[in-house]
């Protein structure tokens, strides 16, 4: 490791204990070889009634209408988006950790890179549920929102900002798992020479496309995914940025500000690195992997946290200074109404969360002490979540007009869409554990010890 | 293939569609085109079988009649008389089905103009509900067998009852006068539960005559209402609000003063320059305040000075009117003050409306045994708290749905309905009104009046020669077959007048005592929509919107925030009103503008049968009404139920200073006439987009004055009626979900117990700059070139982007689907207007100016070969304001009435600095403050003026 800067200044050891090649896949491989352990079992079995109840949410919006949620006249949009925005939020940190990272060579990344990854992809499917069913006739949605040829030659309005989500969204969601998947290659070429059964040779022989490990088959590997992290890179910066122009292009107070590109970016960041952090702490311990995702990968992700969360901070204020000197009176009671209004609550839960709280990350003991940085990293996603809310909700319900001003209270429906999105993206992350390589083997081989050129300095 | 119909238009014989040329056939049908059309019709099907497409079968016509093309409206003119005054209406039939009541433009008591119930009768006829056969105790009979069994019973009875409503027409008359002679011991006897006869009986006894009092509100420089909400459930109203709006145009110079003194808060109030709030019950000393008495303590000595001072000031173009409740020494006082101002009052000798007769005779007859008893189109079991028809031997009621008294007769009758009937009406001397069917009964129902006939004749085979009554109001008409039909083309025959006031007479009546303290007074007024009751089953009269209140679905003991204080009560608890042995729970809803010992309730509600979706909807107040309209003196306590959930459709009433309906006083606007240009300043506004020009061509836009709107929401029924927007229950507008296309938006400033009110309708406004078109995805919402924002139903997606993004919150959604009930019920069905789509669950709709009145406005025209011309085009809001308060038409025509209301000094744009561009133009109200009130100081104008 000749690169000082490139890693902690303390320069630990990425992987702890004494740890060989072959015993590294073998920790990463047991999940997904051996037969699914009763405490895979009992996880699966416990998100499965959230996930069901996703699906009965789901289909029952679709069958009635956007009748059963709370949604009303002036509140157009309620629990649906927020969710979706929120997990786009979560969304974020995955390719941000595999492309940003990785470009910026932060080798504590590949023990979280492939969970990550695999979470933001998992996110986004979660989040693509929501434009779906949101609109009030999705089968028509489903396709009509797609620049697609047809006889009436009507087009699709591109100055509308959902068209840019569409764009930005699907892009998202195509690139990163087409990165994700790259990534696995090598991994699942591991899987495949380990298998024992046919079956799983088979499949895992498919799924690697052939992988050799060879020298060439290492060149192109390599390119493509310093491509991808190119192009993966200004992705997480831009899809973000559009969802933002959902909200910035509109004229409804609350919402048409400038500063909101940077800020949802940040805000995004932010919830993901929150996401990644809540799960795989749970993850690396049912898995056993404390000593391939250390305390000090926590502690580094609780930097990207606490750098973000006073991004988001200083957002929350120079909107409300804004408001202020902008002179706009409908914008200036946009946000006094935020503060002071009915649902002045969330607000200020959702300053605690993500501004005060992450504060305590300043103490290194506290970022990287699991039983401290838990509670905190749940409530940053609780925080994220009721951001999208209250810009949602409090922009909505008190707007130009005080006559059609009427307040929001989520359906029995909403609820379960909000609970069983977690169901959903709990099961695939469930299946993936026990399907594929939860760390990127290949890659975590090249931070151990010994297995770099160290600029003359031979052992 | 494209098609020029410029080409077209030239060709004169081209007049329908069927002409149009077809595409040249194409049979190049190879095997690959054919395969192309299987995969293509496979994959349609696939995906039409996830869209909603109601199954249906279309019949043609065989024999069309020469008059008929299918598609095409045809018109009739016609009389409502389902209501207290016989308006005159025009029925849009298409296809043969009534689909659409209007005013009729040139009858003289109504001139085009419309009331709320009066249009929303169109679904009554269409009422799913409505009784389909004669039932005789619980079977189902013939009208043969029913009327047998009738006139066996009349012919052996020795006394008979029959009770009907108030408005007969004078054919109905004649023969209730011949049934009463063939029938022994017959007795006629007048139910009209919510309506003024304790007003009608006081002026019989001051000006020596029965009749009806009509103030000449649009001759009245200065109008005092005591306690009278002439604008809103007294009287005449539509010809009331068009007499008063006419006075209320401070740019044309011709500008009245209203002083309203009243307990609760009406339509009437919420139009005043000034408002005293009063109890009631001390009506009598507000009119000795008025001849020159002292004013009560607590009440506004200035404002009673200056009604004082401008009263004298304008003999002879000052006017008081008194509420129909109050006693008969108030009006004994406000005749002797209108005599001695020489107040424009007309006189209606014999109004259509006959004058009811007391509660109490009725219930008489009835605990009395009659033989027979008869009920014509009268509910007296649900509003006639005492009506015992247990010693009746025999009871028949006629109705068109098997309400209360028809559930409690040995016979029900099912009756026609007003657009099924041949009727008369004489609403003035010298004038006579028509009413004619559009349809055949739908359910084999029978006009009541046919039944009197028929058992007329049963009874005294001499009493006529006519087979129906339809012959029978033709005989009495006098007319021979051409004159007839002309008549009943025109609707009305004579222009008719009304007689000048008579001097009063006899002026000593003493005023009874005012209500004590710690009583309440509480007035029962019928319901602005529901009326005495007899339309509580209409779903679209039970959704709009009580004026004040904005509440729906329900009736409740309406008092100011004072009175729920004192009372110790909050919003949507229950109290419980006592007066003498009844007593009722109500639930409280609290509003401001209401005198503190005040309470306001609503006859008309908590029908138990009959009324469909209105059945247990509300709170019967009847059992309140044994001792008339003004209860003085009731106990009021905390009923101490658990809270009622009140729908009300607007909750802030706050304007916050944003300036949306803007006001000024008479002097602000004599110092700044375009005051209202000025209210709000905002940088320049700048144009990113191209600029488009709309100077060519048409460009419609429509204009509101709210010096002329009084709030009645006659707007909102005809809006509904004409674009076929779906009622949706009182549990989604409690979601805030209602479908109304217009609005009306009130707000009010100030003190609790007398705040400014400021009244507007709020529709969509179709700005030139729309938010809600750049942010649809699907282009489902898109502009014109004649300046219509249209939104185009079967492209939308239902992303509700768009009524986010709308500033005015005028975008109604499909929640659910709404119209499913309308278009499975095959008899709502047909009430749909077929010119307008009705729109399915997830679609967006919002006003679109009416845009199939523009486009058949245009075809007409350019049918002919001519240009559209100003006046062609009237929205369905504007055709029903009986204020006058809408216009529409094309800017573009020179000197077109629109042209001149956009270019009004008093014009203005809601949230103009926006840079939306609306097509909608307000005029700002201006209040006719008196001098010596007005604390106007100019330069010293909020908001900086210039």
């Amino acid at each position: 490791m000749s690169d000082a800067t490139a890693t902690l200044p303390e320069d630990p050891p990425l992987v702890q204990g004494d740890i060989t090649l072959q015993k590294l896949d073998d920790d990463i491989s047991a999940p997904y070889e051996a037969f699914p352990t009763k405490r895979w079992w009992i996880a699966f079995l416990l998100v499965q009634p959230l996930a069901i109840a996703f699906l009965v949410c789901f289909v029952y919006t679709i069958g009635a209408g956007i009748g059963t949620w709370g949604n009303n006249a002036p509140v157009g949009w309620g629990w649906a988006i927020t969710n979706f925005v929120f997990w786009i939020g979560i969304g974020h940190a995955g390719t941000l950790i595999s492309a940003i990272l990785y470009l910026l060579r932060q080798k504590w990344r590949t023990g979280i890179a492939r969970f990550a990854e695999a979470m933001t992809i998992f996110a986004v499917i979660c989040a693509l549920q929501f434009p779906l069913i949101h609109t009030g006739r999705p089968w028509l949605a489903a396709y009509w929102l797609l620049p697609l040829p047809n006889s009436n030659n009507i087009w699709v309005n591109f100055r509308s900002p959902l068209l840019w989500d569409v764009f930005a969204v699907s892009t998202y969601g195509l690139v990163s798992f087409l990165f994700w998947y790259t990534g696995l290659l090598p991994d699942l070429a591991i899987a495949r020479d380990r298998a024992k059964h046919k079956v799983r040779k088979l499949v895992y022989g498919i799924m690697s496309l052939g992988w050799k490990g060879s020298n060439r088959a290492w060149s192109h590997y390599e390119k493509a995914y310093l491509l991808f992290a190119g192009l993966s890179t200004p992705l997480v910066l831009s899809v973000h940025s559009v969802v933002s122009f959902d909200f910035a292009v509109s004229v409804v107070p609350g919402w048409h500000t400038t500063i909101f590109p940077p800020y949802f970016v940040a805000g995004a960041i932010f919830s993901g690195f929150a996401m990644v952090a809540t799960l795989i702490i749970i993850m690396r311990k049912y898995f056993k992997l404390q000593h391939v995702i250390t305390n000090d990968h926590l502690d580094v992700m609780n930097r990207i946290v606490i750098a973000t969360s006073l991004m988001v901070g200083y957002a929350y204020i120079i909107e409300i200074f804004i408001a202020w000197y902008g002179g706009v009176t409908f914008e200036r009671y946009a946000f006094i109404n935020r503060a002071l209004g009915p649902y002045a609550w969330a607000y200020w839960l959702m300053v605690t969360c993500n501004v005060i709280l992450p504060q305590l990350l300043w103490f290194k003991k506290i970022r990287s002490t699991v039983k401290y940085l838990y509670p905190i990293v749940i409530l940053v996603n609780l925080g994220m979540w009721l951001e999208r809310f209250v810009i949602i909700i409090t922009s909505l319900t008190r707007d130009y007009l005080p006559s059609s001003w009427d307040d929001f209270a989520p359906s029995w429906v909403d609820i379960g869409l909000l609970v069983g999105s977690f169901g959903l993206f709990l099961t695939l992350l469930l299946l993936f554990c026990r399907f594929l390589p939860t760390v990127a083997m290949a890659e975590t081989k090249a931070v151990l010890p010994g297995s770099q050129p160290s600029g003359g300095h031979h052992d | 293939m494209t098609f020029d119909d410029a080409k077209l238009r030239d060709r004169p014989e081209v007049t329908t569609r069927d002409d149009n040329p077809l595409p040249p056939e194409d049979n190049a049908l190879t095997r690959r085109t054919a395969m192309k059309l299987f995969s293509v019709t496979a994959l349609m099907g696939a995906v039409a079988g996830c869209t909603r497409k109601p199954e249906r079968y279309i019949y043609s016509v065989v024999d069309r009649p020469e008059y008929q093309r299918p598609g095409t409206p045809l018109y009739y003119h016609s009389t409502w008389t389902d209501g207290l005054y016989p308006y005159g209406i025009t029925v849009k039939c298409v296809d043969g089905r009534p689909i659409k009541i209007e005013g009729h433009e040139e009858h003289p008591l109504n001139l085009g103009k419309a009331c709320a119930p009066m249009q929303a009768a169109l679904v009554s006829l269409y009422d799913p509900e409505r009784l389909k056969s004669p039932r005789s105790g619980k079977n189902d009979v013939t009208w043969e067998q029913a009327d047998k069994r009738i006139v066996k019973a009349l012919q052996a009875a020795s006394s008979t009852v029959v009770v009907t409503r108030g408005l007969l027409g004078p054919s109905e008359q004649a023969l209730a006068a011949q049934f009463l002679k063939a029938a022994p011991g017959a007795k006629h006897f007048v139910h009209e539960p919510a309506v003024d006869r304790e007003r009608r009986a006081a002026w019989k006894a001051i000006y020596g005559a029965d009749g009806e009092l009509v103030p000449e509100f649009d001759k009245a420089d200065v109008i005092v209402s005591i306690d009278c909400d002439f604008l809103g459930t007294d009287g005449d109203v539509v010809s009331n609000t068009r007499r008063f709006a006419a006075t209320r145009r401070p740019e044309a110079g011709t500008f009245s003063r209203l002083y309203v003194a009243e307990g609760g808060m009406t339509v009437t109030g919420s139009s005043a320059d000034h408002r005293l709030p009063m109890r009631p019950s001390e009506a009598s000393a507000l009119v000795a305040a008025l001849a020159g008495g002292t004013a009560k303590e607590g009440w506004d000595a200035k404002v009673i000075a200056a009604m004082r001072e401008d009263l004298a000031a304008n003999r002879g173009k000052a006017l008081v009117v008194a509420g129909p409740h109050l006693p008969a020494a108030v009006h004994a006082a406000v005749a002797k003050l209108n005599a001695e101002l020489q107040a424009p009052l007309l006189w209606n000798a014999a109004p259509a409306l006959l004058p009811a007769n007391d509660p109490q005779e009725i219930r008489a007859a009835l605990a009395a045994g009659a033989d027979v008893a008869i009920f014509l189109g009268v509910n007296p079991v649900y509003d006639l708290p005492g009506a015992d028809l247990a010693k009746v031997k025999l009871s028949i009621a006629h109705g068109l749905t098997a309400n209360e008294t028809l559930a409690a007769c040995d016979i029900a009758l099912p009756s026609a309905h007003n657009l099924e009937s041949w009727n008369d009406t004489a609403p003035l001397a010298g004038m006579t009104t028509y009413c004619q069917p559009m349809i055949a009964p739908l359910f084999g129902g029978r006009q009541e009046a046919d039944s009197l006939l028929a058992w007329t004749k049963a009874l005294d085979e001499s009493a006529t020669d006519a087979e129906d009554f339809h012959d029978y109001v033709k005989a009495r008409s006098g007319l021979e077959a051409k004159a007839w039909q002309a008549a009943l083309r025109k609707g009305y025959t004579g222009s008719g007048s009304f007689a000048q006031a008579p001097a009063p007479k006899s002026l000593d009546a003493t005023a009874p005592a005012a209500g004590a303290a710690g009583t309440m007074d509480v007035v029962l007024v019928a319901d602005p929509f529901l009326g005495d009751g007899r339309w509580a089953g209409n779903p679209w009269l039970l959704e709009t919107p009580e004026p004040v209140t904005q509440l729906v679905w329900d009736n409740a003991a309406m008092m100011g925030p004072a009175a729920a204080k004192a009372l110790g009560v909050a919003k949507e608890d229950w109290v419980t009103i006592t007066l003498g042995d009844a007593t009722l729970d109500l639930p409280v809803l609290v509003k401001t503008g209401f005198q503190k010992d005040t309470i306001l309730v609503h006859l008309g509600w908590g029908r138990t049968a009959g009324a469909g979706v209105g059945d247990r909807v509300g709170i019967n107040a009847y059992p309140l009404s044994a001792a008339g309209h003004l209860l003085v003196g009731a106990k009021v306590k905390s009923a101490g139920k658990q809270k009622y959930h009140l729908v009300r459709t607007q909750r802030a009433h706050d304007q916050m200073d944003r300036e949306i309906a803007r006001s000024a006083t008479a002097k602000e606007f004599a110092a700044h006439s375009d005051f209202a240009k000025h209210r709000r300043h905002h940088p320049p506004l700048d144009q990113i987009d191209q600029e488009v020009d709309y100077t060519k061509g048409h460009k419609w836009v429509l204009g509101i004055d709210l010096n002329q709107c009084t709030g009645c929401n006659a707007c909102m029924v005809a809006c509904q009626s004409e674009n076929n927007i779906p009622t949706v229950g009182k549990d989604e507008v409690s979601l805030g979900r209602d479908m109304s296309w217009i609005r009306i938006d009130r707000y009010e400033k100030g003190d609790p117990e007398n705040p400014e009110i400021s009244q507007m309708p709020m529709l969509c406004q179709h700005c030139d700059n729309a938010p809600c078109e750049t942010v649809c995805p699907v282009n489902a919402t898109v502009h014109s070139p004649e300046g219509l924002n249209d939104q185009i139903y079967n492209r939308c997606v239902g992303t509700r982007y768009c009524a986010n993004n709308c500033p005015y919150k005028v975008r109604r959604f499909n929640f659910f689907n709404y119209t499913k009930q309308a278009i499975d019920t095959p008899v709502e069905e047909l009430a749909q207007n077929p010119h307008v789509t009705v729109r399915m669950r997830g679609v967006m709709e919002k006003c679109t100016f009416c845009v199939q009145r523009i486009n058949a406005a245009k075809f007409e025209r350019s049918n002919k070969g001519e240009k559209v011309e100003d006046g062609d085009v009237v929205t369905a809001c504007q055709q029903a304001c009986p204020a006058d308060a809408i216009v529409f038409g094309d800017e573009n025509i020179e000197g077109s009435k629109i042209a001149a209301a956009r270019k009004a000094d008093l014009a203005y744009h809601v949230l103009e600095e926006l840079n939306v561009r609306p097509n909608v133009t307000y005029q700002a109200r201006v209040r006719n403050l008196h001098p010596s009130l007005d604390d106007y100081t100019p330069g010293a104008a909020k908001k900086g003026g210039h």
